[in-house]
């Protein structure tokens, strides 16, 4: 907290990896995710649900 | 022409300023935010936005508009639609912070595919009006870098996603998570803050426990894209989608007029009583103290010209109230988590950025029911002092409810108490004759409780 207080930082600061980051892991389980409703909708009459409900 | 004066919390952003002139607020937006601005009109996302009602709408002002000191530095002048009232993320409730986060993400989704992004992220952005959270900051958008990540990331968390988190996870009412770290609270805090479970939850896991962990970390070699930003904006906003406010937090109030032998009938009784108080009177502005859930408030709001302010401190009560409001598309409610013991002080840069509660209050009509024997009893602020405070805060008129010592509600308070400040119907109503005249007084029928219409008195010069 100290550290923080005492610098100057930009908004974006410190954000940036983390961002980075967390994109790869949802990028990867969404890419799981659509991978297995693919598979699931071999199987099934259902349509696959529409990408905005992750 | 009287000296236009620069808001005083509009000071950070370069890029232009709020200023007001007789009352009336004005933005100027300099020359270092003219390639921006005409992105922003010229690329269709102004126009959506504001259709949408999600953004503040304004006109620009062409040929001698009211001009601001730092004139040398001027592009244009705005006039924005001007604001009923002003409040402040730590008088907000839970869902009120969470549909303002809301808003930020569906802003920020809409600006990219115009080719812009939000350069910063903050509640006090936002303002209600017309029951509904709208962005006011016309200069937060600029033009949008798909190589890079979102600049506001972390200041979105430390000021939405985090005070939220320890709402639903702790219990901590994010107002006063706002109060006491009003630039956001940060993401070591949080994480330490948090249960233990929360490091088996894929949102908490990424945003809070891992951003931790990374912050400060070598970031020189950036990869990014528009579809990785896409995907962060919509796990955030399912994440706050499913927040809730915690159920440990259920009130003392929030069943107030159910579950209390404040029965139907003292309540429908007192409501013809107050519909016939309204009856004659004009008002534009009224405060509601003690709203609970806004039972009166809502019957005040059946006058459609009239501005309803409905504080209480509870927030429980002004989380149900807001919903109602936004239900029931009730336009002119603002519900606040104020109470009247600890009222929002005057916070920022030489104590001016955010103004007092007390300050920002214009009211012709103060509603104040069942809260008297609180104020005195709970509170230990004598009657006259209680007076004097009720004719600073309305300019004409006082609805007010005298619950006697007798009522089983003021028994309640005084149970464990040795002594307290008189409390009886002569004093009450010799104090606040000092500054009110009583215009009418009424038993409600089935109780010793009695309801007061008052008009302030005229000062004598």
């Amino acid at each position: 907290m100290i550290g923080r207080l005492l610098l100057y930082i930009d908004p974006g600061s410190g954000s940036y990896l983390i961002q980075m980051i967390i994109a790869a892991v949802l990028g990867a389980a969404f890419f799981f995710r659509n991978l297995w409703w693919k598979f699931r909708s071999l199987f099934s009459k259902k349509k696959a649900p529409p990408s905005k409900k992750r | 022409m009287p000296e236009p004066v620069r808001h005083p919390s509009s000071y950070r952003d370069p890029s232009g300023f709020i200023f007001q002139v007789e009352g009336i607020y004005y933005r100027q937006i300099n020359q270092s935010y003219a390639a921006d601005y005409s992105l922003l009109m010229g690329s269709g996302l102004y126009d959506t936005l504001v259709k949408k009602g999600l953004l503040i709408a304004h006109q620009e002002l062409p040929g001698h508009p009211p001009i601001s000191a730092n004139a040398d530095q001027r592009y244009k002048t705005l006039l924005p639609a001007q604001l009923s009232t002003i409040s402040y993320p730590y008088e907000w409730g839970f869902e009120q912070l969470r549909d303002a986060a809301l808003l930020t993400l569906e802003i920020m989704n809409e600006a990219i595919l115009h080719g812009m992004i939000l350069k910063d992220a903050t509640p006090f952005n936002i303002q209600f009006e017309e029951g509904k959270p709208v962005f006011i900051d016309t200069l937060s958008f600029e033009k949008y870098d798909p190589s890079l990540p979102w600049i506001a990331y972390r200041q979105f968390c430390e000021c939405f996603l985090f005070p939220l988190y320890l709402e639903h996870y702790c219990g901590m009412e994010q107002r006063k998570i706002q109060t006491a770290w009003p630039d956001g609270i940060s993401a070591s805090l949080t994480a330490r803050l948090l249960p233990w479970k929360t490091r088996l939850s894929f949102g908490t896991l990424l945003h809070v426990h891992l951003q931790n962990k990374v912050s400060g970390k070598d970031e020189r070699k950036v990869v990014f894209s528009r579809q990785k930003l896409l995907n962060i904006l919509q796990h955030l906003e399912s994440i706050i989608r499913g927040l809730h406010t915690s159920a440990a937090n259920l009130s003392t109030w929030n069943n107030y007029y159910q579950a209390t032998i404040l029965s139907q009938s003292y309540l429908h009784e007192k409501e013809k009583l107050f519909r016939d108080y309204l009856d004659g009177l004009v008002f534009h502005t009224a405060l509601d103290l003690g709203a609970n859930d806004g039972y009166f408030s809502q019957i005040l709001s059946e006058r459609k010209d009239a501005f309803i302010l409905a504080v209480d401190a509870d927030t429980i009560c002004i989380d149900r109230l807001y919903r109602t409001v936004r239900e029931k598309q009730i336009r002119n409610i603002l519900p606040l988590c104020i109470g009247i013991l600890h009222p929002s002080p005057a916070i920022g840069f030489r104590n001016r950025e955010r103004a007092s509660f007390h300050d920002r209050v214009q009211t012709e009509l103060v509603v104040a029911l069942a809260v008297l024997h609180h104020l005195v009893l709970n509170g230990n602020i004598p009657l006259h002092d209680i007076a004097g405070y009720m004719a600073e805060l309305t300019a004409r008129l006082l609805v007010i409810e005298f619950v006697p010592l007798v009522d089983l509600k003021a028994q309640e308070l005084i149970r464990h108490r040795s002594s307290h400040h008189p409390y009886d119907t002569h004093s009450f109503e010799q104090h606040f004759q000092e500054y009110f005249s009583i215009e009418k007084k009424s038993v409600v029928p089935g109780t010793e409780r009695v309801l007061y219409l008052m008009r302030k008195k005229i000062a004598s010069p």
